[in-house]
């Protein structure tokens, strides 16, 4: 035990006033500055990069001296600190001599080098506090509720810089300047760097980044926006249309960042656009020309309810899903797999509400030959990987990190990892397991209530765990409870913070080629949205219409942002993530595939699919295609499986120009060139329906002109109309949505 | 002394080689010296890396740096061997690679703290850190990687690609702001396969060369999309035609048919390689290298070994050990390891302590950045030496502690990039590089 020495008055009230560094401004009383352990020492591990998880932070430490990583277990580090070591790290009766001190001051060799100097706030923190018997702050003192920053969001010229400031707020209501103890880091130091004190320094470039503070386990954010040189007058922002909340949230933004949107796209692409985004295919050349011919003011509006009523829709939204949750036929059987995707199609088929779907796969019961929602349990039979692979797709919080050791980044530690993955440790299974390569058999899914019920151990105390929710109280669970009832209502209440929100950056990453949240299903404070009001709205707006998708997809394709063009102008050249304009982006596989067969009126042959399936309707990766091979899909193979990226490669464009496959499909007898070629339409005919096909819009005069010269006589022009054809196939304008 | 080339230029110990010394006097040599350092990028013949990508993380303990007087915990199952180079151990399973260690730098102290595969791939991918934290399962890229700044810097002759990834890319393999030419052309099909071709890279049988060339001029006329020339403004159809440009070179490049035509090495050639995916890989990576291709990346998976650890080693690692030593020989035997680094590592080390995860019914080991052991072979990279130490219990680097910078800046000296080189991104903002440019002086030769 260490020794507790009486306070001494050796150091003057003032002088420790003036060491704990501008604090007068916000604590009530100087009294209140005993220093004590969790409250002024630990975040200085942190803020010094002590226990991090490549020095004492890691799990078994640095030289024999361990620390939890970030500081999550003050016990631990107490004891680290005052204890273990023969009480050498710290000692009372000579202070100077304490070990902390010594390394940190780089007298006696330290790996980590000196961290800071003698006689400098942080050596004279310690010292006073070793001095006064390295006392732990009492149990009952106010404990941190909340760190923020000041100013939370800036707004700076190129070269400017500014100071943070951070506040801790304790339960009593007291307010703290703790920012000489935290720790900063910037997402893009060239945009705005920031030193260990906080000191925020703008580059040179206009743009936009994330300063993080973390202050024990608590973390906070500042914006800082360093706007495009000059100005734009606020008229130019309040005469922008407004179709909805989006384009008012947007629009904001953009005033912030001095940034102009582009010109809104003719009528002909967002209808090729909005076909390609809610339906996943092209238009015909009698829906184009339909679409064009429309006089009425709502036509997007009516165009966007039409979409969303076709029956494409739920094949190609659940192809999108089932890259989510789809899993290896040869690992859960092919039976599994086919009810999964049954599972899938039919509630979108039925615009099923999205947390109802969720609430369906959490706490699915039953075969899973026949009900599909329960074969995420069969793919993934350990308790702890259902739970994290529950958390980051429904709640965008991705959890594995925790389950070895503290989130180094975020706010979860091994315990809410194993409270979460408690949730589903009443699982039960009956049947046959998994017994890859052939899992050909049926098994049950159910709750094991009442006694002889398995519980989930945690891994690092191996004490039984009961279930926890990631925020707020944990609800009474009965022993007659499922537990997976109890964490759906949870997740799908009205406000819990994570649900509608990593659904509407989803969707919308859907519509508009990128996320609000950058990847999809990583939020968190260490990653913010581009348009954090934005993001909010769309899962409030989602959330109050009863989570139905086609409501938020809806939103999303009337917003006067929907239909920007491409093609930025001299203000807006440089926005790769604020939506000023409509992001480019390649048609993914399925899509592509599908839009090859309908442009050339072919088929494709896909083993185990009735004839005239199309690819999104696929129900396993595993169906041989060259095509959707090269142009990306999950790998079964891989588990979990590979994300897709939507790159564009060379492969790709050799595969498109030289496919010995697509070549038999442009030039087989039956195939539209053949056709058109040998029917009766004029050269120009011919030209405009290919044009309308492709790209989803007439031929300009001087296309018209030069494709229609490359066409000779009728009985000579099979050749040349399936090349007019290769031709726009191999274009960017027929695999890009613009 | 051992004798070996620098591949920046002809260095001293060449000219002595020559003879050159003794006939000449010191003066004169002094002076070749001298100015072969004035001239760093003066290669006689070109120089190439083969990456061999161990992705997940190998283990140091059951590789290169056993450690045999740890505790059993730590020990593992595996019994050290002897090398070729005085003092030094391999664990058991690396035979073949221990028999030819004669011919290999083994560091045996990288170190980095990035201990997720996401950052960690990052980081030894691309000599730079993750801006932003990033999470295990993440592909991420905020820097070019090796394999695109070479693509960048040096290029390819008779319109091969400069940069391929067999048989898919790595995480953090991609060009970043360098855009979509210097992205790694990517070999998906199996040459172990006996209908093995590259894909696409010829016309269709039945489509005649004039036709074809019909074909695109109607294209060029037809393709009327708008670009954004400003790179800044991200337009992904600059990357599309820099991707159709290199198509077109592809498919008219002998060089490059010659390459994929794996099936034209000797019945014996490929034996000693292996019947199997990755032997294959690796013998059309030395048939790349030949032809010009001054970068490739063989992306082998399955070294996340947190369980299961023991078995694996004495499967995959064996097969690992096999296909790199033969690499590595062929090279050498070939005159082309002089010019030619092979370059072996995984994004971390792995834990000291064997531990049974949650979850896991056998032992493995966990993610160790702290200790993180990599192969060099070629290109000037003396023979038979190992450079640094981790302690006793194979912790952590504690002898001549390198970072992925200078690992990265190595690499790029001896493919006669200077890693201290500013680039600029589309935006206009000025990136090293490498952001310590200081290569590793051991592997300099």
């Amino acid at each position: 035990m260490p020794m507790v020495m009486p306070k001494t008055a050796r150091v003057p009230r003032m002088i420790l006033a003036i060491l704990i560094g501008g604090l007068l401004a916000v604590e009530s009383s100087a009294g209140d500055a005993a220093v004590t352990f969790e409250t002024d020492v630990q975040p200085l591990f942190t803020r010094f990069g002590c226990n991090a998880g490549a020095c004492h932070g890691k799990s078994r430490g640095q030289n024999g001296f361990a620390l939890s990583l970030l500081g999550f277990d003050s016990e631990f580090d107490y004891e680290a600190v005052v204890q273990q070591a023969r009480g050498r790290r710290v000692i009372p009766a000579a202070p100077e001599m304490s070990l902390l001190l010594k390394k940190a001051i780089g007298e006696i060799p330290h790996g980590g080098g000196a961290r800071f100097a003698v006689g400098s706030s942080h050596y004279q923190l310690l010292l006073e506090w070793i001095r006064n018997g390295a006392p732990r702050t009492p149990a009952d003192a106010p404990k941190l509720v909340r760190v923020t920053v000041e100013p939370s969001s800036q707004s700076l010229a190129p070269k400017e810089a500014f100071p943070l400031k951070v506040i801790a707020e304790y339960s009593d209501g007291r307010r703290r300047d703790v920012t000489d103890g935290a720790a900063f880091q910037t997402n893009d130091k060239a945009i705005a760097a920031v030193n260990a004190d906080g000191h925020v320094q703008a580059g040179p470039v206009p743009g936009e980044a994330a300063v993080m503070v973390r202050y024990m386990n608590h973390l906070a954010v500042c914006a800082v926006t360093i706007p495009l040189p000059g100005t734009v007058a606020p008229e130019v922002y309040a005469a922008l249309p407004r179709q909805n909340e989006i384009d008012e949230l947007v629009w904001k933004k953009l005033r912030l960042l001095g940034v102009l949107p582009s010109t809104a796209a003719d009528d002909a692409k967002v209808h090729r656009r909005a076909f390609l985004r809610v339906i996943g295919r092209l238009p015909t050349p009698e829906e184009t020309r339909a679409y064009l011919a429309d006089t009425t003011s709502d036509k997007r509006r009516q165009l966007v309810d039409r979409l969303l009523e076709r029956p494409e829709y739920a094949d190609f939204w659940a192809n999108k899903w089932a890259d989510l949750l789809r899993p290896n036929p040869f690992r859960v059987g092919m039976k599994a797999v086919w009810s999964l995707d049954a599972f899938l199609r039919d509630s979108f088929r039925q615009n099923k509400p999205y947390d109802q779907f969720v609430r369906e796969i959490v706490t699915a019961q039953g075969s899973t030959w026949r009900n599909g929602a329960t074969v995420v349990y069969r793919d993934r039979p350990e308790t702890v990987e259902i739970g994290s692979s529950m958390s980051q797709l429904y709640l965008g919080i991705r959890l594995e990190c925790a389950k070895c050791h503290h989130h180094p980044f975020e706010v979860w530690s091994q315990d809410d990892f194993f409270g979460f993955a408690a949730f589903f440790s009443k699982v039960g299974r009956k049947g046959q397991g998994l017994s890859p390569p052939i899992s050909g058999g049926e098994e049950m899914i159910f709750t094991s209530l009442g006694g002889g019920r398995k519980q989930l151990k945690h891994g690092r105390t191996g004490e039984l765990v009961e279930p926890k929710v990631l925020t707020g109280p944990t609800p009474e669970i009965g022993p007659d409870d499922d537990p997976r009832e109890v964490l759906a209502n949870w997740m799908t209440a009205p406000d819990n913070p994570f649900f509608a929100r990593v659904m509407a950056n989803r969707i919308w990453a859907e519509m508009m080629g990128q996320g609000l949240v950058d990847p999809v299903d990583d939020l968190r404070t260490t990653n913010p949205a581009s348009n954090e009001a934005l993001l909010d709205f769309l899962a409030r707006d989602f959330r109050d219409h009863g989570y139905n998708i086609k409501h938020l997809i809806r939103q999303i394709a009337t917003a006067h942002v929907f239909g920007l063009s491409s093609i930025p102008g001299e203000r807006n050249l440089a926005d790769v993530k604020n939506f000023s304009r409509y992001y480019r982006q390649r048609l993914r596989a399925e899509v592509l595939l599908d839009a090859v067969n309908d442009v050339l009126g072919t088929e494709e042959d896909f083993a185990a699919m009735p004839p005239s399936s199309r690819a999104t309707q696929l129900w396993t990766h595993r169906s041989s295609s060259l095509f959707l091979d090269t142009f990306g899909r999950p790998d079964p193979n891989q588990d979990p499986p590979c994300e897709r990226t939507a790159d564009f490669t060379t492969p790709q464009v050799l595969h498109l120009m030289n496919s010995p496959t697509l070549n038999r499909k442009l030039t087989q007898d039956d195939a539209r060139p053949a056709a058109l070629a040998l029917g009766e339409s004029t050269s120009e005919q011919i030209v405009e329906d290919a044009f309308l096909r492709i790209y989803g819009r007439p031929p300009t005069a001087d296309e018209l002109k030069i494709a229609a010269a490359t066409l000779p006589a009728r009985d000579q022009r099979r050749t040349a109309v399936e090349d007019l054809f290769w031709a726009l196939l191999n274009t960017p304008e027929f695999y890009f949505i613009d | 002394m051992t004798v070996h080339r620098n591949c920046e230029g002809l260095a001293r110990r060449d000219c002595l080689k020559l003879g050159l010394g003794s006939l000449l006097g010191g003066g004169f040599v002094e002076a070749l010296r001298l100015s072969a350092r004035a001239n760093p990028i003066a290669t006689t013949k070109p120089t190439a890396c083969i990456l061999v990508w161990l992705d997940g993380g190998p283990s140091h303990f059951e590789t290169f740096d056993p450690k045999p007087n740890a505790p059993a915990e730590i020990r593992g199952e595996f019994e050290p061997i002897n090398t070729k180079i005085p003092g030094a151990y391999f664990s058991e399973n690396m035979e073949k690679l221990a028999a030819i260690s004669d011919k290999l730098t083994i560091i045996r102290s990288v170190k980095h703290d990035q201990n997720n595969h996401g950052a960690g791939n990052h980081y030894m991918m691309t000599g730079a850190p993750t801006r932003i934290p990033v999470s295990c399962g993440a592909f991420v890229s905020f820097h070019p990687s090796m394999g695109s700044i070479v693509s960048a810097e040096r290029g390819a002759p008779d319109g091969l690609p400069p940069y391929f990834s067999l048989p898919e890319m790595t995480r953090s393999g991609g060009p970043n702001f360098l855009g979509a030419k210097h992205a790694p052309f990517v070999v998906g099909d199996d040459p172990n396969n006996k209908s093995f071709r590259v894909r696409d890279v010829t016309l269709p049988q039945d489509l005649a060369d004039g036709r074809a060339l019909n074909r695109r001029e109607l294209r060029g006329q037809l393709d009327g999309m708008l670009r954004f020339r400003d790179r800044a403004a991200g337009d992904p159809i600059l990357g599309v035609d820099e991707n159709y440009q290199q198509a077109l070179s592809l498919m008219t490049s002998e060089k490059a048919l010659e390459a994929f035509a794996i099936e034209r090495e000797t019945e014996s050639v490929r034996e000693a390689y292996g019947r199997n995916s990755f032997g294959q890989r690796a013998l059309m990576a030395r048939r790349l290298v030949e032809a010009g291709v001054p970068f490739v990346t063989l992306n082998n998976g399955g070294w996340d070994h947190h369980s299961d650890i023991f078995p694996a080693f004495r499967k995959q690692g064996r097969a690992f050990d096999a296909v790199v030593a033969t690499l590595i020989d062929d090279l050498d035997q070939r005159g082309m390891l002089d010019t030619t680094l092979v370059l072996v590592m995984g994004e971390f080390g792995r834990t000291p302590a064997i531990s049974t995860l949650p979850g896991s019914k056998t032992p493995g080991r966990d993610h160790w950045s702290s200790a993180i052991s990599v192969l060099m072979a070629g290109c000037g990279t003396p023979r038979g030496q190992i450079v640094g130490a981790t302690d006793r219990s194979g912790y952590s680097a504690i002898d001549k502690i390198y970072a992925p910078e200078n690992l990265v800046s190595s690499v790029y000296r001896k493919l006669g990039i200077d890693p201290d080189k500013i680039l600029y991104t589309p935006s206009g903002r000025p990136t090293h590089i490498v952001s310590d440019s200081r290569p590793i002086p051991e592997v300099m030769g």
